[in-house]
């Protein structure tokens, strides 16, 4: 039982680290106004382009800054035409993870069977050999530790400095941002290639240090999950790590679940009423859907908790910026002017 | 105050397709001078003040700031050049605080690497003063306490009661208005444009914002205050300049020119401030609502027991100050919001807890407050608006079709009786694109012209200018002609002096006071609605209120 709970734990934080890097691109380039869906596209041409590059040159840092490239790379075009054309955020990134699951299975055909020497373990003296926990959290690859180095580094980024603050305008009202002298287009911009450059970093960690091969469509829906887990954390990135490791635990579960009896025994009251329950709970493809189902809990539960300006959720989300757009206001009189012309005649 | 103008606008012309907003208007504002800008909705007010303020650039003329010529091509420029703008939705984010939203792109580093030496000396200054670390420090840092202190000053200086560390959603409107002014203020402009300040304030509220802008501008300060309201002009203004139809009609100084004059100059001719009421036959009751109890959003209760009868033709007044309960009232006689307890009974039919639609059907008709949101769609056509209540009744086809034309020429005549201007195509235009005036005439057409036993008008001429307002009161008494029962919700206690038969005073989600016009005594309403009457006055009130339910 040690062994299959450090085996889990181990499995967790491997998923999470996928989860935690594209998750924290994707609250970086929220927080701008844009809602990136082509995460799980631009994490296949990561994952492929930093394997090739590492297959050829040998160097998988030199495969992650590639994979880190091309995931800005697409992200550009998905900034171009939702910032630039205007078009729908949505149809733009679902477009993108098309097309990267498209072009990455297509030119990945021939380096299926490729191997590489990845990302190696490396274990933290002293730390590792604690129990349980040591082996999980302490003999990782660099990747792993950069993902949790950068959840600090990405909260700084957005509320402690200037550039953050202005990222966070620009996704709340951008119009109000353009008066202030922000500019507009470029911090979006610059949002999301960055997004980009994480979600390429979380696919180069998942063919480079997570399963040192290359496999199409081998984020299996990892990207979606990080887009649920942007939502899961409130768009704050310290409870990106909550979230990653919580989502990264159904992901392992659900892959070891089958090797466990988890249902009872023939002899065991109420088994035969218990145990279809149990089975159905337990199915990997249910489990699979459990990041989602938490997801919605979350929302829902901030719904009914807190008053919507409270709500993190950027309030211009979704919405193209056009520069001096007549906004249809509603012009109110003076609502009070009356009383106070009687007040003051008293 | 000298005579030489401080803010010179040249001959602006601005025009938009189809529409010449500004035609070559001459503007200037002394240094130290309230100038109020007066015109009706579309007369070019905002237009001229966002040229100024380099949100549009002008297709002829020039501005002279102290005697500069000044190029304008983002706001950026204008605040630069010392002009700020408060908006008249604010432009703030509610997620952060007073501070950040002041400090939003200065761009002020931490204070470890503050350019102009650092308090705690912990960086050496060839360090701090390098333009490579100052150029980091200014992006991957955030300086707040010194702009926090400077803000505070601010703030203490002219009274304003502003915690800097507060998220803005946390505060009232009144105080987000004031970190708009700061925000001018913290970029040390010598002008402040003010769209409509008032129109989100409470009396109190607007009270203390004349008095801090008096204040500025005893300090040299220059305020260009845009308006409708010939009351607030009189009230704050030193000099007026009335725009009207994209011209300029003329300055002048406050002290020597009426209101009726005012008025007259915004809309060009005679303004009936009376209006003639015909005498008419008060018929059945169409509403009896008793004890109706309601909640607000927030699941506090807004409506505690309120009993309103209406009958054919009267008009019944209901006056209050906002957010004593009107809202709820007039959603909950209009069918759109739950009852907690109370029945609604229409034309002798209990409609306690039916659809919004049965109560459409049973010949309500409602006018919400809040037009764009409610009381259009705004981004469907003025077609679809005029027909939206009645298209299901068989007038326009057998249910399954619908008959276009017909629509078309119900939606061309409702355009045409009620004078809504700005449509050139029923279909063509939508209903968001036009004006409040002339969406607020729309929204009256449709609901007046299926002909209702009921009509809920919850502030109908709010925002609207004065040439629609006297249009809509003349539209409400030709009701009252017909017959039709009208529950007049309005904060404007003229507007409901002179349209109404019987008015109520609403206050905390009870009614305080009933009284006639004709015997109102005025003060005592306004008293009663700003609950100042005390224990007594509501005890009074009550037993007045009560002694007139039973004698109906």
């Amino acid at each position: 039982m040690v062994g299959f709970v450090a085996g889990l734990l181990d499995a967790t934080v491997r998923a999470a680290t996928v989860l935690m890097l594209a998750g924290l691109g994707e609250v970086i380039s929220e927080r701008a106004g844009v809602l990136n869906l082509g995460v799980e596209g631009m994490m296949l041409v990561g994952a492929l382009s930093g394997f090739i590059t590492t297959v050829v040159t040998g160097s998988y840092w030199l495969g992650f800054g590639v994979g880190i490239l091309l995931g800005m790379a697409l992200a550009l075009i998905h900034a171009f035409l939702c910032i630039s054309l205007k078009s729908n955020q949505v149809i733009s990134g679902v477009m993108l993870t098309l097309l990267g699951t498209g072009i990455t299975t297509f030119l990945g055909q021939q380096w299926v069977s490729e191997s590489i020497e990845g990302f190696p373990q490396i274990a933290v003296p002293v730390l590792v050999d604690l129990p349980v926990l040591g082996d999980a959290l302490f003999r990782s690859t660099a990747t792993d530790y950069l993902a949790i180095a950068l959840v600090p580094v990405v909260w700084y980024f957005l509320f402690r400095t200037n550039l953050g603050l202005e990222t966070i305008s620009v996704g709340e009202d951008p119009e109000m941002a353009d008066t202030m002298g922000v500019d507009v287009f470029k911090m979006r911009y610059l949002a999301v290639i960055v997004g980009g450059g994480f979600a390429g970093a979380a696919g180069a960690h998942l063919s480079l240090a997570f399963s040192q091969l290359w496999v199409p469509g081998m984020t299996a829906g990892r990207g979606w999950i990080a887009v649920a887990l942007v939502i899961f954390a409130q768009w704050r990135p310290e409870r990106i790590l909550v979230g990653a490791y919580l989502f990264g635990l159904l992901d392992a579960l659900q892959l070891r679940s089958q090797s466990l009896e988890l249902t009872l025994g023939a002899g065991a009251p109420l088994a035969s009423l218990l145990n279809p329950v149990l089975e159905f709970v337990f199915h990997p493809t249910i489990m699979a859907t459990y990041p989602y189902l938490a997801t919605i809990a979350v929302l829902a539960y901030a719904v009914i908790r807190t008053r919507s300006d409270q709500l993190a959720v950027p309030s211009a989300l979704l919405e193209a910026y056009v520069r001096s757009a007549v906004v249809p206001v509603m012009d109110y009189g003076n609502p009070h002017e009356t009383v106070h012309r009687v007040l003051r005649s008293q | 105050m000298t005579e030489e103008p401080f803010l010179r606008m040249e001959d602006i012309v601005k025009e938009f397709p189809g529409v010449v907003a500004n035609d070559h208007v001459d503007f200037s504002v002394r240094r130290g001078e309230i100038h109020g800008l007066l015109g009706e909705n579309g007369a070019g007010k905002s237009t001229l003040m966002k040229i100024l303020y380099g949100l549009y650039s002008q297709d002829g003329g020039d501005i002279y700031l102290d005697g500069e010529r000044l190029e304008l091509a983002s706001p950026q420029n204008a605040i630069d050049a010392g002009v700020g703008m408060v908006h008249q939705h604010f432009m703030l984010i509610p997620k952060l605080t007073v501070a950040e939203n002041i400090v939003l792109g200065d761009r002020e580093p931490a204070a470890a690497f503050a350019s102009d030496g650092g308090s705690d000396g912990r960086l050496p200054d060839s360090l701090r003063t390098n333009p490579v670390v100052q150029a980091l420090a200014q992006r991957f840092s955030l300086g707040l306490e010194a702009p926090e202190s400077r803000i505070h000053d601010l703030a203490g200086q002219y009274g304003f009661d502003v915690d800097v560390g507060a998220k803005v959603w946390q505060l009232d409107v009144g105080q987000q208005q004031r970190v708009e002014i700061l925000k001018a203020l913290y970029r040390d402009v010598d002008l402040i444009i003010l769209d409509e300040p008032t129109a989100v304030l409470t009396p109190t509220e607007a009270e203390q914002l004349f008095e801090s802008l008096q204040q500025l501008a005893d300090e040299g300060l220059s305020i260009i205050f845009i308006t409708h309201k010939l009351q607030e002009v009189e009230a704050i203004t030193d000099r007026v300049t009335v725009l009207r139809e994209g011209k300029k009609v003329g300055t002048v100084p406050t002290a020597d020119i009426t209101q009726a004059d005012l008025a007259e100059m915004m809309v060009g001719r005679e303004v009936l401030f009376s209006l003639e009421k015909d005498p008419v036959e008060i018929g059945d009751p169409v509403l009896r609502a008793r004890g109706l109890r309601a909640e607000n959003e927030r699941g506090i209760e807004a409506l505690s027991g309120v009993d309103l009868t209406v009958r054919e033709g009267e008009i019944v007044g209901i006056a209050g100050v906002s957010g004593n309960g009107q809202t709820e009232l007039a959603e909950a006689i209009a069918g759109l919001r739950d009852l907690t307890a109370g029945e609604i009974v229409v034309e002798g039919i209990d409609l306690t807890g039916a659809s919004p639609r049965a109560f459409v059907d049973n010949d309500v008709s409602f006018v919400p407050e809040d037009r764009l949101r409610y009381g259009c769609a705004a981004d469907l056509s003025v077609m679809h608006n005029a027909t939206m209540k009645d298209f299901r009744n068989g007038q326009f086809g057998d249910g399954q079709f619908l008959d276009y034309p017909g629509l078309r020429e119900y939606a061309e005549t409702l355009v045409e009786e009620f004078d809504v201007r700005g449509v050139h195509d029923v279909t063509d235009v939508e209903a968001g694109e036009l004006s409040g005036g002339n969406l607020q005439k729309l929204i009256l057409a449709r609901e007046i012209h299926r002909e209702p036993d009921l009509l809920v008008a919850n502030q109908p001429t709010r925002g609207v200018d004065v040439g629609a307002i006297e249009f809509i009161r003349e539209s409400l008494l030709a009701q009252r002609t017909e017959g039709t029962g009208v529950v007049l919700i309005s904060e404007d206690l003229d507007e409901i002096m002179d349209l109404s038969d019987r008015v109520l005073v609403i206050y905390e989600g009870e009614f305080v006071h009933e009284t006639v016009p004709e015997e109102a005594d005025r003060g005592r309403v306004g008293l009663e609605m700003t609950g100042g009457s005390g224990e007594d006055g509501v005890e009074a009130s009550a037993e007045a209120a009560a002694g007139a339910g039973e004698a109906r």
